[in-house]
């Protein structure tokens, strides 16, 4: 058994540590050791985005992170984006656009549009395919997610 | 107390844009997948694969593994003696004891506290192997003197099929036209963004219960049942929200015996998660063809016949994709009309990954010939295109050689809607008289067209599905029915006409469609056959309660249930839409009387299909679909990179139900199709995958999609519930025929197989290429 | 999900002298984790094997950004991919390395990966190292030195050896690169084969880099990547360009330069022969499209 550090984190907000080992990956930390199972394992190695969360605000792949790397670093999973705003307004969004089916792959959708709508909350359609170009889905064939992200990006412009 | 009469107007739920009942919490990440469920006690399973491709089995060592703390058991072949092969040939054992035929062959498993020490006691064990010669291509397999990898099969030989309508040397000889070419179809795979995984607990009593996403639970229950010698009644499967389907999951699979054979000797549950390399090695891929198509027509455009001879590859163990025959042959007899057919294919075992059922099952492969045959007709007589397969489309009432009866047909409707909104003929003109023109891209448009079932496909004894409904007190409605979702929105759709029948709010139902313990048979989720039977099923026991509710309204109304109706949450009087009784309110009143009764109904719809004869003739569905898609690219000659830029698709449906899940089918599956089409290749040389991961298996990514334009043609079927069929499948069969229409549109140069990756085009634009043939070079 | 064979012992040092010491004592059983998209897939599947120590530098204080010191642009070995396309001093003065970065991954890779990781990591097809070559681009490398940090420059020509090689010692750690301004009415452009815009593997890329004056090409640059073991300078391509008129003429003779001068490989991404292709036509297209500009 390799061996266990223990490190602190700040997640969704809230004080937190765990024990991890050396060549943990942050996604095995998240789902295995904290069991907060919303951030999903599609390919762990950065190719397929169902893992990504934000880390001191930007989106990054939780598969591609040592878990040990997160101490002192403030995470952000999609369990705690439904009660911000933009988690708001893209949860209604992607249930009225019907860019939603077997589910998988939109929990990182979600957290990878939360950090482009928060970096260029004016996004057209071009630029959230360009974002989500590393988030894979099998089953909506993108369009309808990208309408509903680009339904988010509209109305914040005019506020 | 007075209470002023309320009018409820008429309104609808069919063809309104119903959001998908689940999403909400898997947009929060709050639905848990078999991956994300863990059961107090569980231990962790993995499985050691071979990694060679074609060996005898000399030694086996597991002591060191055996003797890791936190390891709980490791089982091989010799310690399960009741071991029996599983598959659709019952040529597949779960644990390999004496040979390995293909690389992820599973040699033994490890039940462990963690995965950490699963994975650890892996490594540990020994196991001694002697090299074989490797059948790596089919036609390898059939040459004399090539090794008989299954024993009982010394020419190699898994599954025949023949078929035959008509006499094709007649129909040859009335030809003024004859083409023969060889196209090759290559293995693509589901990549369902959740990998495979089960978790299997026996009980206290001996029971068993799995977590299993397989997509036929109940076909699963009977064969675990029959495969452990249990009776079925201990085995209950209970099916979480699914990461992706496509037909992955209608097999049994080693992995899933091996987790009931881990569970059984720990007595724990046991909990086995595929990596995605391992999802990749070990799940079926869709089945490779090399094909040879020979057609013909009349030089007034009819059809005369079509021979075909197929290789399928069949892989080392028997899986669905042998059977992808049946589907084939429909689409060759049936696909535009043609008086006489011949159909032949082996499906020959070798040292590769074996193929299951995918989207379509055999149909893009049949579809990938046949329409592109079709434009070479066209143009060897020279009759346009579009107005070739038109002379030659069905209509309503025909019937097949093949035995399938049209009643709903919307076939020409589906061409020329597609031609027309996408300006076919014009562009495609155009882009002819540019071919030759300066400039390195090319623009091509290219047509083609999808027969598939609608109304299921009768190939199990029954084709039926049951449903339970039942309304509480508050009018709040359970709908417990068979058919599994597995993200394509069966459950909104079944939700849906339920509610249009009873006349209440979508909010109003709770889906029960998960447990094999509580909810009633239905066959599978397959063959689009969802929306059809598990419809009608479900429309058939809403008509039971209607006509029961309307009856106990009738009685307390003194007047006769037909002058009523339901609307709104309300009993109302038919003629004027007048709200007489709240249904809470009846309901309650039906309960708690003297003569008590609860609304539960039940309905078991099977289609009025039949199973098809011994020549594969039969009226195998209750409706069959259509649709055309018309795809545009523009070719940059300089790269062969083909650039997919429009698709138009018509998709006769029958009826739209849920027009915002019914557009997602549509969506997602001109994807697939465009995947299958320009980017994915899961390349096998020599019976080794070398691309098992998502860096070199492309999947097509959000900036490559098309544009697409999607028109719904409603034929209305007369079987259908509100008319509607099925759809599941046909988005993502004839993109890539299409597609190859379109490139030769732009370029000249006609490309027999797939995929149509840039250096494949690049080649056949600079004369490098190479046609597939029969022939081994 | 797996993880990686047991390694002992962790470090996250905050500064630079003691990273530095204690690459010296260790004696080259350090991995040194940046931003860990390479890495962590390397350690996952075996390609790479774990040293005894894991050395996290992420937390040195100093090297991150992008500064301009007289008329050259330091930049700092931790700036990830996505701080380079957003920062004003690289879109002003080396668009070039806008234009690689767009073309990286993704932007979750973006985000975390590093432009000294994606240097060390040596890929022969690294998105960020054809463009560097083109710029002209320095390597800054640190020591301990009498218990002094010391540091050496190297071209980032000669930096690379093989796949996964550079010239960077055990004991040393790149800190950035130094790029020289580049002079008036100099234009690059880059090119990475791919069917997708970012997220492939480059098949083949290309670089080119000069100043275009009265339609007269001088000062050129051509690197390519994926086209040999390290990305590579493409001097028989440059001496076809330098000094000439950039005609159809000196065109097509750079396109044939530069097919006739690469010696690719066949592997799963592309054969040897269409790599050879692409170098030709795209050569060709970029500098078409230079000459019309």
């Amino acid at each position: 058994m390799s061996q266990k550090h223990e490190i602190d984190f700040t997640l969704n907000g809230i004080k937190n540590s765990a024990r991890v080992g050396l060549g943990m990956s942050a996604l095995t930390m998240l789902r295995d050791v904290i069991g907060l199972t919303g951030t999903k394992y599609g390919c762990g190695e950065g190719e397929c985005g169902a893992c990504t969360i934000l880390v001191d605000g930007v989106s990054q792949n939780a598969c591609l992170m040592f878990a040990l790397d997160c101490q002192g670093r403030s995470l952000t999973t999609v369990e705690g984006l439904a009660a911000q705003p933009t988690g708001a307004a893209l949860r209604a969004a992607l249930v009225e656009c019907g860019a939603v089916q077997c589910g998988f792959c939109t929990p990182g959708m979600v957290v990878q549009a939360t950090h482009l709508l928060a970096t260029r909350p004016d996004a057209d359609e071009e630029a959230i395919q360009r974002a989500i170009e590393g988030n894979i889905c099998r089953c909506t064939g993108y369009k309808k997610i990208v309408e509903a992200i680009a339904s988010v990006s509209q109305t914040s412009t005019q506020e | 107390m007075t209470v002023s009469p309320k009018t409820i107007a008429p309104d609808t739920l069919i063809g309104k844009r119903i959001v998908k009942m689940d999403a909400p919490e898997k947009i929060e990440g709050k639905t848990r997948y078999i991956h994300d469920i863990n059961l107090s006690g569980q231990l962790h399973a993995k499985i050691l694969r071979s990694g060679r491709v074609h060996a005898l089995i000399k030694s086996i060592d597991v002591s060191a593994a055996r003797a890791l703390p936190g390891v709980h058991a490791v089982i091989t072949a010799f310690d399960v003696p009741d071991m029996r092969p599983i598959g659709v040939a019952k040529d597949h054992m779960p644990l390999k004891g004496e040979r390995v035929r293909s690389e992820r062959d599973e040699i033994a498993a490890v039940a462990a506290e963690s995965v950490e020490i699963a994975e650890q006691a892996l490594k540990l064990i020994k196991v001694v192997y002697q090299d074989l010669p490797v059948l790596a291509d089919a036609r390898d397999s059939q040459k004399s003197g090539a090794p008989a990898i299954h024993a009982d099969k010394p020419d190699n030989v898994a599954m025949r099929f023949d078929y035959s309508h008509g006499d094709v040397a007649q129909g040859e000889a009335e030809s003024d036209v004859v083409l023969e070419d060889t196209f090759e179809l290559h293995y693509v795979t589901h990549c369902c963004m959740g990998v495979s995984g089960m978790i299997a607990e026996f009980d206290a009593s001996g029971n068993l219960l799995m977590y299993s996403n397989t997509q036929v639970p109940f076909l699963h229950k009977r064969e675990f049942a029959d495969y452990l010698r249990m009776d079925p009644s201990r085995v209950r499967i209970i099916q979480p929200p699914i990461g992706g389907g496509f037909g992955s999951k209608l097999d049994i699979y080693p992995f899933e015996v091996i987790c009931v054979y881990l569970a059984r000797l720990t007595r724990r549950p046991v909990k086995l998660v595929f990596t995605r390399e391992e999802e990749f090695l070990a799940s079926p891929t869709r089945q490779p063809v090399l094909l040879t198509l020979r057609s013909g027509c009349k030089k007034d455009g009819t059809l005369t016949f079509r021979q075909v001879h197929t290789l399928h590859d069949n892989g080392a163990y028997t899986s669905w994709g042998a059977t992808t025959p049946f589907v084939m042959m429909q689409t060759f007899s049936s696909l535009y009309r043609v008086p006489h057919c011949d159909y032949h294919t082996v499906a020959v075992y070798t040292n590769n990954p074996y193929a299951g059922s995918f989207r379509g099952y055999g149909n893009l492969q049949a579809t990938f010939a046949i329409e592109q045959q079709m434009d070479m007709l066209a143009e060897a007589i020279g009759m346009d295109q579009f107005e070739f397969r038109m002379k030659n489309a069905q209509d309503a009432g025909e019937v097949t050689g093949q035995g399938m009866h049209f009643k709903s047909c919307g076939f020409k409707q589906c061409l020329s809607t597609a031609a027309e909104h996408s300006h076919f003929q014009r562009q495609l003109e155009q882009n002819r008289n540019n071919q030759k023109a300066p400039g390195s891209i090319k623009r091509g448009i290219g047509m083609a067209s999808t027969l598939h079932v609608g109304g299921g496909a009768k190939i199990h004894p029954s084709d039926g599905c049951g449903t339970i409904l039942k309304l509480d007190d508050f009018a709040q409605l359970t709908l417990i029915t068979g058919a599994s979702e597995i993200g394509q929105g069966s459950e909104t759709v079944l939700a849906q006409l339920v509610c249009e029948e009873l006349g209440l709010p979508i909010s109003r139902v709770t889906v029960v469609n998960n447990d094999t313990a509580i909810t009633p048979w239905d066959v599978g989720v397959h063959a689009s056959r969802t929306t059809f039977i598990a419809g009608n099923s479900a429309i058939g026991a809403a008509r039971k309660a209607k006509a029961k509710i309307l009856a106990a309204a009738a009685a307390k109304l003194e007047c006769d249930a037909d002058e009523l109706d339901m609307r709104g949450g309300y009993v109302i009087r038919a003629a004027s839409g007048e709200a007489l009784i709240d249904l809470p309110r009846l309901l309650r009143q039906l309960h708690f009387s003297d003569k008590a009764e609860l609304v539960m109904t039940t309905f078991y719809y099977e289609p009025p299909s039949v199973h098809q004869d011994k020549g594969f003739k039969g009226d195998v569905s209750a409706a069959y679909t259509w649709a055309t898609q018309v795809v545009e690219v523009e070719v940059d000659t300089d790269t062969g990179i083909v650039k997919m830029s429009r698709v138009t698709a018509a998709h006769d449906v029958g009826r739209v139900l849920n027009r915002l899940g019914i557009e997602g089918q549509i969506e997602g599956g001109v994807v697939m199709g465009q995947g299958y089409a320009l980017t994915e290749n899961l390349m096998v040389e020599n019976g080794v995958m070398r691309n098992p991961n998502f860096r070199d298996y492309k999947l097509v990514t959000a900036p490559e999609i098309p544009e697409i334009d999607i028109h719904f043609i409603e034929s209305m079927d007369g079987e259908g519930p509100q008319g509607a069929k099925g759809v599941g499948e046909a988005p993502a069969i004839c993109i890539a025929a299409a597609t190859a229409n379109a490139i030769y549109n732009a370029t000249g140069v006609r490309i027999h197989g797939l995929p149509f990756t840039p250096e494949r085009v690049y080649r056949a634009l600079h004369g490098q290429g190479e046609q597939p043939s029969w022939e081994r070079t | 999900m797996t993880q990686s064979a047991p390694q002992e012992q962790y470090l996250a040092p905050v500064d630079l002298e003691q990273a530095l010491a204690y690459l010296q004592q260790a004696a080259g059983e350090v991995t040194i984790l940046a931003g860990g998209t390479d890495l962590m897939p390397q350690l996952q599947s075996g390609r790479l094997q774990p040293k005894h120590t894991l050395m996290n530098i992420r937390r040195i204080a100093g090297l991150k950004g992008v500064r301009l010191e007289g008329e050259v642009v330091r930049i700092g070995g931790l700036t990830t991919i996505a701080e380079l396309m957003d920062d004003p001093l690289v879109r002003h003065h080396l668009p070039l390395l806008v234009e690689a970065g767009d073309h990286f991954a993704s932007s979750q890779v973006r985000n975390a990966a590093t432009l000294g990781g994606n240097i060390c990591n040596a890929s022969p097809a690294g998105d960020t190292l054809v463009p560097l070559l083109v710029l002209g681009a320095t390597a800054e490398l640190a020591r301990l030195v009498d218990g002094k940090v010391s540091v050496r420059s190297l071209p980032l020509d000669e930096f690379f050896v093989g796949p996964g090689k550079t010239r960077r010692a055990p004991d040393e750690l790149l800190l950035g690169v130094r790029i020289a301004l580049p002079p008036e009415h100099f234009s690059a452009r880059f090119f990475k084969f791919g069917t997708r815009p970012a997220l492939d593997i480059a098949t083949i890329s290309i670089g080119i880099g000069g100043v275009l004056q009265d339609g007269v090409m001088s000062g050129v640059r051509v690197a390519f990547g994926a086209v040999a073991a390290t990305p590579v300078r493409a001097p028989r391509t440059e001496a076809a360009l330098e000094g000439k008129r950039l005609d159809e003429t000196t065109i097509a003779a750079a396109a044939l330069a530069a097919r006739n001068e690469v010696n690719p490989i066949d592997d799963v991404r592309a054969s040897a022969w269409y790599r050879k292709e692409l170098i030709h036509n795209m050569t060709k297209r970029m500098l078409s499209h230079v000459a019309k500009a």
